[in-house]
């Protein structure tokens, strides 16, 4: 059994490697887009599925990543690779210098906390000459979608083991006694000032290796996409509407949402915006925990799943 | 020394709308438990309903504010009834969840409705201002401070006094201290929330009628609204008030001696920072 | 006998109200001392202050003769103080065993790196209590018996020195209550000093080897149970209140 689903696994990354040798530029951009936001999910899902902390503020990470790449590319020269670990630094740093004191902070507090962090890095880069004020950037173009696209599987991956050895490791089980109970945790010898920071810098990386991959691609940048809130609410959503705290959720998440918001927005562009939300105020109602935990459920209790879930949460 | 003075001037007249801006937020957050972060999609469907009234049916923006409230209060009290009770015991994050699609559901639709174009409302009197020494005074500007000090002033005396007001304000002790007052839960909820999105209404058509609107406004005046609710504490609308202001006045002197695109990261700034350093806010006891 | 912790003139207010009153006592190495005291005398603080949630506003708190007054609770932890929550807070997401391997992975020395030792541990530790097999529910699937046997493996399983149990017999039946009596009892034997918070009288009078009486946040008796529950001072604070 367990044999089997590692086959299902390798066979199906095979198949997802395999997809800019048989697939139609459409199809690979489309590709590059969904792993990326696939791996924001997977991001977010460290700090906020794991340790419980609702961050408002990956889009920040997302933001110095790409504008690590961005500037050690146009201002100073230097290679691709050299700017995603410039962008890593800056998403690190500010991980350690503000998710200090922002992950004192609880519940809502933290959550808008992280949101006004984002609004004022958007603010900030927009007043600095180096990251080409609210202009932004042009990156030099490398036309190579192929690249582009199993980079950014590579770092899914990546990510995704990352994860996975969350759920089998004493980092792991420390976050989730955070997230379950944090001063229980913290009687219990767990470091949480630490465990929260660290998991913030982890989540920080792989948003801030996503964002120079996407920079690069793009090739251009400016202060308002880079640090998009929306964006950081999209993780979110994909991460929660596939299952938070769980190794595939996300992944699985960010893979449905994104093609079928790409059918959608094929016809009109608001229209694709206006499913997102709707998507969220159902999926909140019906199935607060996800779609893996509706998988796991639904097979015992059937349309009662659903009942039951408005039942818990209504007056 | 006359600009300093006339900043204060704009800063106080813009942190009495932001007062009423935080107002709703305020009450929700502190009764219902639901930080709603559709609060400035709220406050911009407020502003076009006003703007249509005026450009349409020819009524004065200030004249038309009972309508706007009153309708963007059945608005609330449908969406409360209808989708958010069923969720008000959820954990804290699903609510912030499902209010943040409802301000994408609303933007969106807006979009469709009222097209991406700012929108202005410019009543005959909006260029006119009252010159006060050296200090000018814009007339629509001080008409929206007065009525917005007026609404705060008349929601203090509502919490304080009327039967409802003090169900509510108990309800947020404790719900089954509603029952005492004789108020069916799902109607004080409904209610409540109702008032939130009335408020807010209001403060979108004020809103109008000293700046621009258009469909993305909403979550920067968001924002804004919690970081006032978080300096003001969400026990009292007089806290509300005094936190508006301090915003205000804030934000304009950054504006001042900093540079304009400062003025966004000034309020955020010192969110964050009253977060950290007060997080029960700098006036509240209990936030 | 030496001492263990040693409690030196502490006191906790919050804001206008003072909690615990300049309180010294010493816990001693394979001692169970029982701390009785009526609603509100400041158990559950000190108990909180002993094991670092919160911090004393004055005095002073040593173990094993090294000053702890300073660290923050996951190092009381690690230096070997286990504590219990009165009012129940497992891991609710968790399995039972994994709310117990919690404390295996982290807790004195720092705990156990690797899972499936950590699960083995705490496989032996919900054996001890009585809880096996209830291993693979959901910790906020348990009744409340069990929960206060699941409080007491998480800090057992945590290897400690020091064990600190607020109420961990309230609410349960007499039954109930001898049987956590001898899990105690077993506890000390294996060189494990312990704190006893407690209402039930009965039952802290035959499980402990010396009794504190808390006032009002101030110690009015410590000694021999016999001698303590027969001063005067407590008749009249505690138990005549309630024999009356």
């Amino acid at each position: 059994m367990k044999g089997l689903r590692w086959i299902l696994i390798v066979a199906a990354l095979a198949v997802l490697a395999a997809v800019p040798w048989f697939g139609s530029d459409v199809l690979v951009q489309f590709g590059i887009n969904a792993l990326l936001l696939a791996v924001l999910a997977q991001g977010w899902n460290i700090i906020g599925g794991y340790a419980g902390y609702a961050s408002f503020g990956n889009s920040v990470f997302y933001g110095l990543g790409s504008y690590g790449v961005a500037i050690a590319m146009v201002q100073w020269e230097l290679p691709f690779a050299v700017g995603m670990v410039f962008g890593v630094v800056l998403a690190v740093a500010f991980a350690f210098l503000l998710g200090l004191p922002v992950l004192r902070l609880r519940g809502h507090y933290f959550a808008i906390a992280t949101l006004a962090l984002a609004q004022v890095m958007i603010a900030i880069v927009s007043n600095l000459s180096i990251a080409g004020q609210n202009i932004g950037l042009v990156l030099p173009p490398l036309n190579d979608d192929r690249l582009f696209y199993e980079l950014s599987l590579v770092l899914l991956v990546a990510a995704t083991a990352t994860v996975f050895w969350l759920t089998r490791s004493r980092f792991g089980f420390g976050l989730i006694a955070i997230r379950e109970n944090e001063e229980g945790a913290a009687v219990m010898g767990v470091n949480t000032t630490l465990y929260k920071v660290l998991a913030f810098a982890l989540s920080g990386v792989f948003s801030a290796l996503a964002g120079g991959i996407h920079a690069y691609w793009i090739t251009f940048l400016d202060p308002a996409s880079a640090f998009d809130i929306s964006l950081n609410v999209k993780m979110i959503i994909m991460a929660v509407f596939g299952g938070p705290g769980t190794v595939l959720g996300p992944v699985l998440g960010a893979f449905v949402l994104s093609t079928v918001s790409e059918l959608l927005s094929s016809e009109i562009t608001s229209v694709a915006g206006l499913f997102f939300g709707l998507v969220v105020v159902v999926a909140v109602i019906f199935m607060p925990r996800g779609v893996a935990d509706l998988m796991r459920r639904f097979r015992t209790t059937g349309w009662r799943y659903f009942v039951e879930n408005l039942k818990a949460h209504r007056i | 020394m006359d600009l300093l003075a006339q900043i204060l001037i704009n800063g106080v007249l813009l942190g009495g709308l932001y007062a009423v801006m935080a107002l709703g937020l305020a009450l929700v957050w502190g009764v219902l438990n639901i930080v709603n972060l559709a609060h400035g999609a709220f406050i911009m469907l407020g502003g076009y309903l006003s703007w249509h009234l005026y450009t349409y049916l020819g009524i004065d923006p200030f004249l038309g504010l009972p309508i706007t409230a009153v309708v963007m209060f059945c608005l609330g009290y449908v969406l409360q009834r209808g989708v958010l009770n069923l969720i008000v015991r959820a954990p804290m994050f699903n609510t912030l969840l499902i209010t943040f699609g409802l301000e994408v559901v609303l933007t969106y639709l807006a979009q469709l409705a009222f097209s991406a174009d700012f929108r202005t409302i410019n009543p005959s009197y909006a260029g006119s201002s009252i010159a006060l020494g050296p200090v000018v005074v814009p007339v629509a500007r001080l008409m929206a401070f007065g009525v917005a000090v007026a609404l705060t002033v008349g929601m203090w005396l509502f919490l304080l006094h009327s039967r409802l007001g003090r169900a509510i304000r108990a309800t947020a002790q404790n719900l089954v201290a509603a029952r005492l007052y004789g108020v069916e839960p799902r109607h004080l909820y409904a209610m409540t929330f109702g008032i939130g999105i009335g408020l807010a209404g209001a403060a979108g058509g004020l809103y109008g009628t000293v700046s621009q609107i258009d469909p993305y406004i909403g979550a920067t005046l968001t924002a804004k609204s919690f970081a006032i609710a978080i300096i003001g504490g969400l026990d009292n609308p007089l806290g509300v008030l005094v936190g508006g202001l301090v915003l205000g006045i804030i934000e304009s002197l950054t504006v001042l001696y900093v540079g304009a695109t400062f003025g966004d990261v000034a309020s955020f700034g010192v969110l964050v920072l009253v977060l950290i350093f007060r997080p029960s806010g700098l006036l509240g006891k209990t936030a | 006998m030496s001492a263990v912790l040693e409690i030196t003139n502490v006191t906790r207010r919050f804001a206008g109200l003072i909690a615990v009153n300049d309180v010294s006592f010493t816990l001693n190495q394979g001692e169970i001392l029982g701390v009785i005291g009526p609603n509100g005398a400041g158990k559950t603080t000190l108990v909180s202050l002993i094991s670092g949630t919160l911090a004393p506003t004055a005095g002073d708190i040593a173990f094993e003769g090294r000053s702890i007054t300073a660290l923050p609770a996951y190092q009381r932890a690690r230096l070997g103080i286990g504590r219990t929550f009165q009012i129940m807070r497992p891991f609710p997401g968790l399995s039972v065993l994994d709310n117990v391997a919690v404390g295996a992975l982290f807790g004195h020395g720092g705990g156990e790196s690797d899972l499936a030792r950590a699960r083995e541990l705490a496989r032996a530790q919900l054996d001890f209590v009585g809880l096996a097999k209830f291993a693979d529910q959901r910790a906020d699937e348990l009744g409340g018996p069990s929960r206060k046997r699941l409080e007491l493996a998480k800090a057992l399983a945590m290897q400690p020195k020091v064990l600190l149990c607020d109420e961990v017999m309230a609410g349960l039946n007499l039954v109930e209550i001898d049987e956590v009596i001898d899990v105690l009892k077993r506890v000390r034997e294996r060189g494990i000093s312990i704190l006893v918070i407690e209402h039930v009288i009965k039952a802290i009078k035959s499980l402990s080897d010396r009794l504190l009486v808390l006032h009002h946040g101030e110690k009015i008796a410590d000694g021999d149970p016999d001698a303590v529950l027969s001063d005067a001072q407590v008749v009249e604070a505690y138990l005549g209140r309630r024999r009356a």
